[in-house]
């Protein structure tokens, strides 16, 4: 088969252990890893990479078997969340680099065609310490991807970025992978990553895979509470929350849909009006977005969205809650 | 902000410029104090003396074979402590610092009793054509001494600056762990064991304590019939003894070849390509 196969991988580190995991990448697709931090998601691309020792388990790509060869004999790019560049050398050497190694005759050529497709053209003969962070990314993406590889691994490429250069790059990296055959694998820390290039999700929480699926799989059964503040559900809540002695009837209907790690509630599902026969909350603090609002109900402070067509009394105040079930999500574990 | 709040503000830079300016005027004003008793003429005179050059070029040729040395030896052990992981590693890194840390004429002695004449080590080593008693070889012996745990500190911290990423960012493309090495570890670490050179450059160059129990009186080596001369060192002290004016103007020659150098490499650094230091991050 090809891609990337990995099956019943251990890798031991200290007092962590991650696996055993089993993870498949076709071509030309991508697969997020989510987690929360310590999960080991770098540990599992630094094994694929060949940078860590598993104990167990395989890892084959493209239908061979990986497990003794080093980095440099894998075909496998990687980029690491610290990108590795080459500060001595220029952009285009940089980009070139890998070329430069295997002694490619049209080394120059594919290097200044790579430079050009990432948008830097204009940089080639700059060093990486004159550049943005977003600038650097795309260097080390070209130079990984310029040996062309059929599995590029990238480690939180977003997460040093603000908010317009990791919209940038995932434009560049969709554009880029359109139509090409690599598989993809990469850490994302946020979920806007996540859902922008993801075909599949993998969630590894303490060493161990919790889930592994589509991202709307993901949406409609988030496995865990952590997958469910990543997809961005506003109200996470958890089985005991929801059966206080105190409880109305908005937590007994929240409670009837929780699974056994509770349940997931978008602000969106949770209709705060000023007036109406929902049951009564007060009106804590006005929140994020012009209609996000924060209400507390019998010792819960949930997120909801204020009704537009109805203004709500001060803070402090009196407000009914109405809730529209069929965005909320059972937590399965 | 008041007059008197922004007096508070002040306070700490100025008192930390006076003691700065202090520390700079006991740095700079002896060496104006020698230039000033040697004076031109007495420099130029003692330029003329053969015996300083003869002195200067057994400097010059024994602190060339400590670098060397220094850096055969102390580069590796600098990139083990920095980059493996093995038990003892502390204690290792005392033994690295102890030449610096033990009075020079301690160490002359202690070196004299491990090379003491009919001894084991003096004779391999006389067997072997390097005598290492007054000799150009004890000169260099003794500023490795005193001077390689520079070349292996400085090495240490400079390999620990390279990049994990950047060495594994180098082998996913297919660089061998010889091709990192080269391409990755030494350009980045270059410059500290560099610097780390030139401290061992600068130690040797500087050294007497030691010189004055094993090699006071040097000659290059067995069946020579020259003149017997010191390092440079040696023979400023016993012009010390002799002639104070003549001493200080030795002195304030060494003085300004050794400016020369240290501008010279200065020279050598901005000239020597290396603008991936000089970027502006987002320029």
């Amino acid at each position: 088969m090809s891609g990337l196969e990995v099956e019943d991988l251990v890798v031991p580190r200290g007092a962590f252990r991650l696996g055993p995991t089993r993870l498949a990448t076709a071509p030309g697709t991508v697969t997020a890893l989510i987690g929360p931090n310590g999960a080991g998601k770098t540990t599992l691309l630094r094994a694929i990479a060949g940078f860590e020792r598993p104990t167990q388990g395989t890892v084959r790509l493209d239908g061979k078997e990986l497990g003794p060869l080093p980095p440099e004999e894998r075909g496998i790019g990687w980029v690491p969340a610290g990108l590795g560049l080459l500060a001595h050398r220029r952009v285009e050497e940089n980009v070139r680099y890998g070329l430069d190694l295997r002694g490619d005759p049209a080394a120059r050529e594919k290097g200044r065609a790579w430079t050009e497709r990432l948008g830097l053209s204009e940089l080639a003969r700059r060093y990486p310490r004159q550049l943005s962070s977003g600038e650097r990314q795309r260097v080390a993406i070209a130079r990984a991807l310029a040996v062309e590889p059929s599995l590029l691994l990238l480690d939180e490429p977003t997460a040093a970025l603000d908010a317009d250069a990791r919209e940038a790059l995932v434009r560049t990296l969709r554009e880029l992978l359109a139509g090409e055959s690599v598989a993809l694998l990469l850490v994302a820390h946020d979920a806007p990553t996540a859902l922008a290039l993801a075909d599949r999700v993998h969630l590894l929480e303490r060493g161990a895979s919790r889930f592994d699926g589509t991202l709307s799989e993901l949406l409609e059964r988030p496995p865990n509470r952590f997958a469910a503040r990543f997809l961005g559900f506003e109200n996470v809540l958890p089985p005991e929350a929801l059966s206080a002695p105190t409880a109305g009837a908005i937590e007994r209907r929240l409670s009837a849909l929780a699974g056994p790690g509770g349940v997931a509630v978008p602000a969106r599902s949770l209709r705060v009006r000023a007036g109406g026969d929902g049951p009564e909350a007060r009106l804590r603090a006005r929140r994020g977005g012009p209609r996000t609002v924060l209400v507390e109900l019998a010792g819960l402070s949930l997120l909801g969205e204020a009704d537009p067509a109805q203004p709500l009394p001060s803070v402090g105040g009196t407000v009914h809650l109405e809730l529209e079930e069929g965005e909320v999500r059972a937590i399965t574990a | 902000m008041s007059t008197a709040a922004r007096a508070r503000a002040a306070a700490p830079g100025a008192l930390a410029g006076v003691l700065s300016a202090s520390l700079l005027g006991l740095f700079l004003l002896p060496v104006w104090a020698l230039l000033g008793f040697a004076t031109p003429a007495g420099i130029v005179h003692e330029s003329s003396d053969p015996q300083f050059w003869a002195a200067l070029d057994v400097t010059l040729q024994a602190s060339a074979i400590a670098v060397a040395a220094s850096l055969l030896l102390g580069v590796p052990l600098g990139y083990l402590l920095a980059r493996k992981r093995f038990p003892g590693k502390a204690v290792i890194r005392s033994v690295v610092l102890l030449p610096v840390m033990i009075p020079h004429l301690v160490a002359g002695l202690a070196l004299f009793l491990w090379i003491e004449p009919g001894g084991t080590v003096y004779r391999i080593a006389h067997w072997a054509g390097v005598p290492l008693l007054d000799s150009i070889w004890a000169v260099a012996l003794v500023m490795v001494y005193v001077g390689a745990s520079y070349t292996v500190l400085a090495s240490e911290f400079a390999f620990r600056s390279v990049e994990e990423d950047a060495l594994e960012a180098a082998r996913s493309l297919g660089a061998s762990r010889t091709d990192a090495f080269l391409d990755v570890t030494l350009p980045t670490a270059g410059r500290g064991i560099l610097t780390g050179a030139l401290l061992t450059w600068a130690r040797g160059v500087s050294e007497i304590g030691a010189f004055l129990i094993l090699a006071y009186a040097v000659y290059p080596g067995a069946g020579y019939t020259g003149p017997v001369t010191s390092p440079v060192s040696v023979y400023i002290y016993n012009l010390y003894g002799l002639n104070l004016h003549a001493a200080a103007a030795a002195a304030s020659l060494l003085l300004l070849l050794a400016l020369a150098a240290f501008l010279a490499v200065q020279l050598f650094e901005r000239w020597g390509r290396l603008p991936w230091r000089r970027g502006e991050v987002g320029a």
